[in-house]
């Protein structure tokens, strides 16, 4: 009977052991997870809240104790005659011109104040040849970053005419004129270049692009918007004329570049001119039409791939090969001469060659 | 009497229940009318139960029933022994289940301890850092390729640019492989240009045309990349244009490389395959260099 107690016993010791150990082992597995929980609940607004809009509020406080009470600011500062100008724009409409000064002079109206920060003098007459154009004053804000952008409703600046431009921005209406080069890059806002004597480079992902009157090697690119160059004309043997856009229009009239590269996504193109002998010109859009109108008197061979587009020319043609049956249809043909390569590339687009 | 007595042993085995039931019956009844065999039973049954009482401690204890049974069963489980018994026995017992959930506590807490630094209180913060990270302009020699390198980036060295572009080196990694299809084109171009001959035999046999591969390892680079942010990049208005543009390249690019397939030798198809192509890569490219720009600005 003794030995039965103790069997008794000792079964019941090893049944609340092993159950008062599974009860432990059951609270000690959900007591992190609920504090975890509770912890994240806690947490989660602060994720909402996001120090991101603190940043804004931290930037705007410094910009508006750097504009102060003033409505406009104005400064300048001597430079060599080939300078170059760089500066960054957060938003406002920006205006450069070229003048005969060698000197360059911001003004901003209703926005940031205005600093020069050189970057480099030239060892002959210790005068600047790179100048950055800043939104503050080094010498009254030694704390604020010297890089920081201009911002204002107007800022102009004027630069010797044989200055090199270079400006970023994010929103702004730019209008560049007679400078040597210009390079643009623009997120959104239309870039109006005038007069640009040694080349641009223009970019604007929101907007359009209008070059006239201007030489050089000129690349330009928009996102969204059109293209329009007229009286261009390369300044040295080599130059090569290149637009590019996605969905914009293209608009062309008297290039003088020997090589051009001129693509459009879903926007037609429309040249206008001569080609030069010799030169080399290449057309492409994958919907849009492309349209040429070019003398009678032209000399160039036309290559055209147009799948299925079509293609019509009121120009006489002399048809080398020619190649409908398939999908991807072909022409090549010669127009007087034949002194120019003209090729067309359009997926469905139409191409079409008109009289001048 | 009636009938023959019965011996001492059937009446013994009378009272342990052992006989058969015509038996049990047939002694019942004798012993009923013989008062011999009545005696005969009671003393039998006395004896049996001053026999009972004094083994009774031995015979209830059943210690030999116990150490049979103990045996048979220690046998029968050697013979079926396994592997996992004696584990899962040890597992079973009290005490080890304990130690075991102490340890598992231990490394949980562990575990969400060093969780902690990225729970969403930081979260923000991270958020701000790969931003930082972004906005790294890049120099524009920077993304030029070596001149030694091949056309083709191996396999894993674009994948690991697919899965990411928040940083620096992989997003200059993704500029150098949206770079090298151009020198493909230009290659094709100068090829086709010197001598038309030689584009067959560049040919894979796959069907595939010259550099096509570059081109779709290129756009599925972008591809990423932009799928990442395009959502931020672009305006609803450039949204739409940007995917119609995409539609618009993707169904030329279906189409041409179908008319190719059919007819390996038309040039014209796969000039303008590779044009959409190039049309493709510059659509991706322009929200990538829009990225750039915004990263820069900020």
């Amino acid at each position: 009977m003794k030995s039965e107690k103790a069997k008794v016993k000792t079964a019941f010791k090893n049944t609340i052991t092993r159950r008062f150990s599974l009860l432990i082992l059951a609270v000690c597995l959900v007591a992190p997870f609920s504090v975890a929980f509770s912890q994240t609940v806690k947490v989660e607004p602060k994720v909402v809240v996001a120090p991101l809009k603190q940043k804004t509020k931290i930037e705007r406080k410094s910009v508006r104790r750097s504009i102060g009470t003033e409505t406009s600011a104005e400064k300048s500062i001597a430079v060599d005659a080939k300078v170059n100008v760089s500066l960054c724009v957060r938003e406002g409409i920006l205006k450069i011109n070229g003048w005969e000064r060698n000197e360059i002079r911001a003004f901003v109206v209703g926005g940031s104040e205005v600093g020069f920060k050189v970057q480099q003098k030239n060892k002959q007459n210790d005068k600047a040849v790179w100048v950055m154009v800043t939104g503050s004053d080094p010498a009254k804000n030694k704390t604020v970053n010297s890089e920081e952008c201009l911002s204002g409703e107007e800022i102009e600046l004027d630069v010797p005419r044989g200055a090199a431009v270079n400006v970023k921005s994010r929103t702004s209406e730019t209008t560049i004129q007679a400078v040597r080069r210009a390079v643009v890059k623009n997120i959104g806002g239309d870039i109006s270049l005038n007069n640009i004597e040694q080349g641009i480079n223009a970019a604007t992902y929101q907007g359009d692009v209008t070059v006239e009157n201007s030489g050089g090697a000129i690349t330009l690119e928009s996102a969204n918007g059109n293209i329009v160059a007229f009286d261009i004309a390369p300044s040295e043997i080599g130059d090569i004329f290149k637009a590019k856009t996605n969905s914009g229009a293209i608009s062309l009239q008297r290039i003088e570049h020997r090589q051009a590269e001129i693509n459009s996504n879903s926007g037609s193109i429309k040249f206008a001119g001569e080609f030069q002998n010799g030169g080399q010109y290449n057309f492409g859009t994958q919907v849009g039409t492309i349209s040429l109108a070019i003398p009678e008197k032209s000399s160039c061979k036309i290559n055209a791939l147009y799948g299925y587009g079509k293609f019509n020319s009121e120009l006489k043609l002399a048809i080398i090969t020619e190649d409908e049956s398939s999908k991807a249809q072909r022409l090549v043909a010669t127009i007087g001469g034949g002194d120019a390569n003209v090729n067309l590339t359009t997926y469905s687009g139409a191409i079409l060659i008109r009289k001048q | 009497m009636t009938d023959k007595c019965f011996d001492i042993g059937t009446m013994q085995a009378f009272l342990d229940g052992e006989l058969a039931a015509e038996m049990t019956e047939t002694v019942a009844r004798h012993v009923a009318a013989c008062d011999e065999c009545a005696c005969l039973l009671a003393e039998s049954e006395e004896e049996s139960a001053l026999t009972f009482s004094a083994l009774e401690m031995e015979l209830n204890a059943l210690v030999p029933t116990q150490r049979l049974w103990t045996k048979i069963n220690d046998s029968i489980a050697r013979e079926k022994k396994s592997f996992w018994k004696p584990i899962l026995a040890f597992l079973l017992q009290p005490q080890t289940a304990a130690f075991a959930s102490l340890i598992f506590v231990a490394v949980l807490s562990v575990t969400l301890l060093s969780l902690k630094p990225n729970a969403p209180t930081n979260y923000v913060a991270q958020t701000g850092e790969i931003q930082q990270k972004t906005i790294q302009p890049i120099a524009k020699n920077q993304l030029s390729p070596p001149a030694q390198t091949p056309l083709l980036l191996p396999e894993e060295k674009n994948t690991e640019t697919i899965k990411s572009v928040q940083n620096k080196a992989e997003y200059r990694a993704a500029k150098t492989a949206y770079v090298r299809p151009e020198k493909v084109l230009t290659d094709a171009k100068s090829r086709d240009t010197k001598s038309d001959a030689l584009v067959p035999a560049v040919r894979e046999n796959s069907g595939n045309i010259l550099g096509e591969e570059s081109y779709i390892k290129t756009i599925a680079t972008l591809n990423t990349t932009v799928a990442n942010r395009k959502d931020e990049i672009l305006s609803p208005s450039a949204r739409f244009a940007f995917e119609r543009d995409l539609a618009v390249t993707d169904d030329a690019i279906a189409r041409m490389k179908l008319e190719v397939r059919r007819n390996p030798k038309n040039e014209a198809a796969k000039q303008i395959l590779r044009a959409s192509y190039q049309n493709k890569i510059d659509l991706l490219n322009s929200v990538a260099d829009k990225t750039e720009l915004m990263a820069s600005l900020d």
